[in-house]
């Protein structure tokens, strides 16, 4: 996948970019808008992923000029700003999608795969990782061939951490990618943990591999 | 008290003291000329009198009825006016008179001579005089307070519109408050000082404004990649026992820095008044939403849940709604004992979530302050009644707090303005 990565701020550029090239991605950066807007309007990306606040001008008149050239792209904006008219404003000029800094950046790599299914496969697009099959469109994982009967939040957790493998996911991460921002649950970390080993025991019962590594104890890795 | 009713009610006392004291000074002053006039008249009579007796040697024919004493020789009385009652046969009784006593020479006889005037019609007069003069100065005092109310609207009429207009100053609105123009310079410099203050203020109101943005901005920024490199350190697996305590200190309280300060820019976004849509909010779907999202830690918990809700909308914006019905909601959970229960009530009225779970070591008036922590769980922030708090601020609905048989019982009302 070819990604365009336009941010102000090189350190989280460089972070960004080298999280994503890990993933397998080719990433081109851009720190502001004059190279963002030719980088993007001449060569061909399936993802742009675009700060709103730029030195020389906004990541909003970026995806304008790219919707008015009639490319063919999906756009995650990241911003800071997390303020509503920036989102109802990003996604009206034609983003798919709004990550408000600070994001854990295996969400933005969640957000990016899930984004170019929908855009290159429409959803349909099954995930495979080596026993495991995950059909996002209809919320469905099967190992070795069989339907697992997984709650809501388990298949929320089996598929983020298929889009992350061999990444650390702290339990933060995973909390936010479950519930969302402004839910901070004092549970919640007991609640993966409880909910991971639900998830290990029904992969293994159906005759599958323990891909769920506790690291330490801030997080998990989803590894061979 | 408004201004018209302010300066009429001290026209009114200073009326009220000022009327009786006039017209006392008036009457004094009237009684007085008409008894000088009395006076001259009768001493103007005496040296007619004495004149002809230097002259003549006789008493003159008179209109004054006059009597006449013999004096000693040696005895010396001063000239003297003074008020006497005479008795009038033909009207059966007494009749004021003026009286003027003088001493003369009737022939080389000391005599004492009174002579009289009438005042019944001297009274008359002044009683007459001081009721024509009463009048004229009622009719001149209601009618400057009716000139004055007429006067008063008309030069107040700018400064009145003035402060209708900053009454209605919208500090988000960009359009300035043109104020009245007014040739009194009072008002000119009144508002010369309002345009300034305003501008002041509008200033101000947008450094803080920036200066939430700048923090918003340029503190998550740092944030997101203290936790990118922090996260990075815990991939590589490198670490000591106590450099990894380290690192995991820091990413945690990164990301907790990173969400005080998301959750104190909403607040300051909600004070700001930023979210101004108004959507016709499905609170139903919303709190169906919402649990939807947390069943499985409801499940987790072991929690009993027992939702009645009616279809209600609401009116205020969808995001913010969303926020207040999570922090309710995710409260009740949170702070749940296991295997407890949440009863939720929904109606046109009200909104009520009730939870056991452990009682609270703070007061219920500071339960919505900032960075109020019930049990003393570190990993909350405390600050979401405060945001619930300051959203129901903005539509006018209440938040009450009740220990109800060791239940938490939380009710929203919502504005009946709003509802419908």
């Amino acid at each position: 996948m070819k990604i365009l990565v336009i941010e102000d701020n090189v350190e989280l550029l460089k972070d960004i970019k080298n999280f994503l090239d890990e993933q397998g991605n080719v990433c081109e950066i851009a720190p502001n808008y004059q190279s963002a807007y030719m980088k993007a309007v001449i060569f061909p990306y399936d993802i742009l992923v675009v700060d709103i606040t730029l030195p020389d001008g906004t990541g909003l008149d970026i995806i304008k000029e790219v919707k008015k050239e009639n490319i063919d792209v999906g756009i995650i904006i990241i911003s800071a700003k997390n303020a509503v008219g920036d989102k109802v404003n990003g996604l009206e000029v034609g983003a798919d999608d709004y990550l408000t800094k600070p994001f854990y950046l295996v969400e933005l790599n969640a957000r990016i795969k899930a984004l170019y299914r929908r855009k290159v496969y429409k959803g349909s697009k099954e995930i495979l990782f080596n026993e495991i099959r995950i059909k996002p469109g209809s919320y469905e994982v099967f190992v070795n061939n069989r339907l697992m009967n997984l709650t809501k939040k388990e298949f929320d957790i089996i598929h983020f951490f298929v889009a992350n493998k061999n990444r650390l996911l702290t339990k933060e991460a995973i909390a936010e990618h479950l519930w969302g921002d402004h839910i901070e649950m004092v549970d919640s970390f007991n609640f993966i943990y409880t909910h991971l080993a639900n998830l290990r025991k029904k992969i293994t019962k159906f005759g599958g591999n323990d891909y769920i590594k506790s690291i330490y104890s801030v997080g998990y890795k989803f590894s061979e | 008290m408004n201004l018209v009713t302010k300066t009429n009610k001290y026209y009114l006392v200073f009326f009220v003291l000022l009327f009786p004291l006039m017209v006392a000074t008036d009457f004094y002053l009237i009684r007085y000329f008409v008894s000088k006039e009395v006076d001259d008249i009768l001493r103007h009579e005496s040296e007619r009198i004495i004149f002809s007796l230097k002259e003549k040697g006789a008493f003159l024919p008179s209109n004054y009825l006059f009597e006449i004493n013999p004096l000693k020789e040696d005895s010396s009385v001063l000239n003297k006016y003074r008020d006497t009652l005479i008795y009038e046969d033909y009207a059966n009784k007494f009749i004021p008179y003026r009286t003027y006593e003088f001493t003369t020479q009737v022939d080389s006889q000391k005599v004492r001579v009174s002579i009289h005037h009438i005042l019944l019609e001297m009274n008359e007069l002044v009683v007459w005089l001081f009721v024509a003069t009463s009048l004229i100065i009622l009719l001149l005092i209601t009618g400057l307070f009716f000139i004055n109310q007429v006067i008063y609207k008309w030069t107040w009429k700018p400064f009145f519109k003035n402060l209708s207009k900053v009454t209605n100053y919208d500090i988000t609105k960009k359009n300035p408050v043109s104020l009245e123009v007014s040739n009194i310079s009072e008002f000119q410099e009144l508002n010369k000082i309002v345009t300034g203050l305003m501008n002041q203020v509008k200033k101000d109101f947008h450094n803080l404004k920036e200066f939430n943005e700048n923090i918003a901005h340029e503190i998550q920024t740092p944030l997101a990649i203290i936790r990118n490199k922090m996260v990075l350190l815990l991939e590589s697996q490198n670490l000591s026992k106590k450099e990894l305590q380290w690192v995991k200190a820091v990413y945690q309280e990164a990301n907790k820095l990173s969400k005080i300060g998301k959750s104190l820019t909403l607040i300051s976004r909600i004070e700001n008044q930023e979210f101004r849509r108004l959507n016709s909010v499905d609170i139903h779907t919303i709190v169906d939403n919402i649990v939807g999202n947390m069943e499985e830690m409801i499940q987790f918990k072991n929690l009993t849940i027992k939702v009645k809700l009616y279809p209600v909308k609401v009116k205020c914006d969808l995001i913010l709604a969303n926020i207040l019905f999570t922090n309710l909601i995710k409260n009740a959970v949170q702070h749940n004992q296991e295997g407890g229960f949440i009863e939720m009530l929904l109606n046109e009225e009200k909104f009520e979530i009730i939870n056991t779970g452990a009682i609270s070591s703070i007061e219920t008036a500071q339960l919505f302050n900032r960075f109020q922590r019930g049990n003393k769980v570190t990993t909350s922030l405390g600050l979401g009644l405060a945001i619930n708090q300051k959203i129901c601020e903005m539509y006018g609905f209440r938040l009450n707090y009740d220990l109800h048989e060791n239940k938490h019982k939380l009710s929203l009302y919502f504005n009946t303005r709003c509802a419908f």
